[in-house]
């Protein structure tokens, strides 16, 4: 009796080599608006790290010029300051811009973290565990909270927060609470994607041929459901920069009977800079784009003919667009690559 | 001898589907008795006709949820804002009376104590009764929800109106150069903090606001003081606050008291602030709802009548929006919070007393003791509104309850 012949693994037919990343990106450059995601995205970590390099003495505070508050007129956009002075800051908006990029970029990058964390990974095991406890407990809480608009109780958790501990609360616990309440979205939209991979012929062979429930969570799963997360990360810039502007521009604006509304009266009174006292920001003359854009339209529409005095929140704002649409333009370019790569 | 139990009127029964699990037994959901009394068919002998049907029993099982939502929206509430201020050694005024526990919080909530009078005397600029004097909750309802109530009667249509059509004809487009341009436009939209959007429309308006009506487009819905300053003084059915009798609607107590020029100025000003809710609202809601039309597009049926050549047109308006209708139903209610924040900063910029300018000027005035009664009937409002609106998208879909 002759055993029949085993073949050598030399005559096993291997599997097809995965492409390197130089192979792919030949057979499918990225889309343009990609690469402008990543140059968008790029030019503001270059600002980032330039900035801590040129306001190392002074990072957490706008240098106030004097000279440039009132009751002096505004000075516009000049060669010597591209992007005009902030009065009631005393400062060339440009240079503040520029100086807040760090912050701005550290406290976006922090509460996204967390929030794809959570949203990813809870996300994921409730679509995968669909029905199971995990699946019902993640949805429960994603709902309820979900109930209450975010900056809402966002504000209204670290209020709480802040009342019991004022000196230690800060910008990192703003960061984590935000971050925090961001997830039942993103796990939301992730545990729907989930679901349906989760009833994939290749997850079932994955579980038949003895996979456990974390090995199938993290290699199979999770990469097949980036799709959600990378379309619901820009969209929760939005509200980061909605809470860090909206309340110091209704405080700042903040008048008997409400923020300020034509016709304008002169003197103005509420020139000086102030924040509210759940405000996430150290002081007054703290770098944030949010606080120079909400102080800025209330600066600039303080004055008879708002209008005219449009780079006290237009160059903010573009900042803040900015970042929200290079994050947007990168996270499309990486997922239609994504899906043609599969 | 005939078994009469078979089936009504004697019909035999046919041959029962073949069951592939469990899950799938005639007897283990009300559907399959839906389907065959749809179809004309028999129930099978033996199974049970449940009480109710798949759909009142998802609907009743979401209902039974709510309650317990609310008692953990307390349970945060009461963590986030109690908790905190019991912890305080000396409590200012404004946070005075809320360190009580949990069981006189939900107490206090239920017998109409939402904080104390120091938040409306806050509101209303000093004076005011004894700051430990416990506000009645039939204030909050008279003087702020009804304008909340009626901008959002005016901005919800006119959002729907304005989403659907966009919406639908974005993702139904097949233009390569499009696709890219609307999603950098909507992603724009809402990443523009809407009070600057609300802002711009203000000053905008100012002059020829100003010029036409010899009144401003901002302060509340109804004509600012000095309108009625020059004419006389308020009329007997407005009240203190700009609270009007009898609906406390300002639109609608203006038609009924026949109050024709005041009521034309109360339209206008709602229109101008809901199309803002509106114009904000369609970017958060179009980066939802435009993959639905693109999936729908590529459907078996809608591919097949494209190939028999039904016109793009009538594939659009008469298939495609049909079949959108009640996922774009389901995006709308995923994203009430997001259209309640939208309206509430516009309230504030346009300084309407209403619910969303109450809780900015509770937080941003530190008084937080409303807090929980508000947050609180603003969660009941999203939850009930929430499932009101998917259960209508469900009835809607043919697919919605088995799929579920």
């Amino acid at each position: 009796m002759t055993d029949a012949p085993v073949p050598r693994p030399a005559d096993v037919p291997l599997a097809p080599p995965q492409p390197t990343l130089r192979e792919r990106w030949a057979r499918r450059p990225p889309s343009p608006g990609f690469l402008v995601g990543a140059g968008l995205l790029a030019a503001y970590l270059v600002a980032a790290l330039s900035a801590l390099i040129v306001f190392r003495r002074s990072l957490d505070q706008l240098p106030r010029n004097l000279a440039w508050t009132p009751p002096f007129n505004p000075i516009g956009p000049s060669a010597a300051h591209p992007f005009g002075i902030m009065p009631g800051f005393g400062v060339d908006l440009f240079n503040a811009i520029w100086q807040a990029t760090p912050w701005d970029l550290a406290i976006v990058a922090g509460i996204l973290a967390i929030d794809v964390f959570l949203g990813f990974f809870l996300g994921a095991i409730a679509g995968l565990d669909e029905g199971g406890l995990v699946d019902a407990i993640v949805t429960f809480v994603g709902d309820s909270l979900g109930s209450i608009p975010t900056f809402i109780l966002a504000v209204v958790a670290f209020a709480g927060l802040l009342t019991v501990a004022p000196n230690v609360v800060g910008l990192p616990v703003f960061v984590a609470v935000f971050g925090i309440i961001l997830w039942p979205t993103m796990a939301r939209t992730v545990r729907e994607r989930a679901r349906v991979i989760a009833h994939q012929p290749y997850i079932e062979a994955a579980r038949a041929s003895g996979a456990s429930f974390p090995r199938i969570l993290v290699r199979h799963v999770m990469p097949n459901s980036v799709g959600p997360v990378l379309s619901q990360v820009p969209l929760d810039v939005a509200p980061i920069f909605f809470v860090l502007s909206a309340f110091p521009w209704y405080y700042n604006c903040q008048l008997p009977g409400g923020p300020p509304t034509p016709p304008y009266t002169s003197p103005v009174p509420y020139l000086a800079p102030s924040l509210p006292f759940f405000s996430p920001l150290p002081s007054g003359s703290f770098p944030e784009w949010g606080y120079l854009l909400g102080f800025g339209t209330c600066e600039g529409f303080s004055f008879p003919g708002g209008f005219d005095y449009w780079w006290m929140y237009l160059f903010p704002l573009l900042a803040i667009v900015g970042l929200g649409l290079a994050l947007g333009l990168l996270c499309d370019g990486v997922e239609r690559w994504r899906r043609f790569d599969r | 001898m005939e078994d009469v139990r078979l089936g009504h009127g004697n019909v035999p029964p046919k041959v029962p589907p073949v069951i592939a699990s469990p899950e799938e037994a005639p007897t283990s959901s009300g559907l399959c008795h839906d389907s065959f009394r749809r179809s004309g068919e028999t129930i099978p002998h033996g199974s049970r006709r449940p009480l109710l049907s798949g759909f009142a029993r998802y609907a009743l099982r979401r209902l039974l949820l709510i309650p317990a939502q609310l008692v953990f929206v307390l349970l945060i509430l009461y963590l986030v804002i109690d908790v905190p201020i019991s912890l305080m050694q000396t409590p200012p005024e404004s946070l005075a009376g809320i360190d009580r526990g949990f069981f006189q919080m939900v107490f206090n909530l239920f017998t109409g104590n939402w904080g104390t009078a120091s938040f409306v005397r806050f509101l209303n600029g000093g004076g005011g009764p004894n700051p430990l004097e416990p506000i009645p909750w039939t204030w909050i309802f008279a003087y702020y929800i009804p304008t909340s109530v009626q901008l959002a009667m005016f901005a919800l249509p006119i959002a729907a109106a304005l989403a659907y059509p966009v919406s639908l004809l974005a993702g139904w487009s097949r233009r390569p150069g499009l696709d890219t341009p609307a999603r950098v436009v909507t992603l724009t939209g809402a990443l523009l903090p809407v009070f600057v959007v609300g802002t711009l429309v203000l000053n905008v308006l100012f002059l020829s606001y100003l010029g036409y009506f010899q009144d401003i487009p901002s302060q509340g819905l109804l004509p600012a003081d000095f309108w009625f300053f020059d004419r006389g003084g308020y009329p007997s059915w407005i009240l203190y606050g700009f609270a009007t009798q009898p609906t406390g609607l300002p639109l609608i107590d203006a038609v009924i008291h026949q109050a024709w020029t005041i009521a034309a100025i109360s339209l206008i000003k709602t229109l101008i602030q809901a199309s803002v809710v509106a114009i904000a609202y369609v970017a958060i809601f179009f980066r939802h709802a435009r993959s639905i039309a693109r999936s729908v597009r590529e459907e078996v049926y809608i591919v097949g009548a494209r190939s028999r050549g039904i016109s793009e047109r009538t594939l659009l308006w008469r298939h495609a929006a049909r079949a959108v209708a009640p996922s774009f139903l389901l995006v709308f209610a995923l994203t009430i919070p997001e259209y309640l924040g939208v309206q509430f900063a516009v309230e504030v910029a346009f300084v309407d007393p209403g619910f969303g300018y109450l809780i900015f000027a509770s937080l941003t005035g530190g008084v937080l003791s409303p807090l929980v009664s508000l947050v609180f009937l603003l969660a009941i409002v999203v939850l009930v509104w929430a499932l009101v609106v998917d259960l209508i998208a469900i009835r809607l879909d043919p697919r919605g309850v088995a799929a579920r």
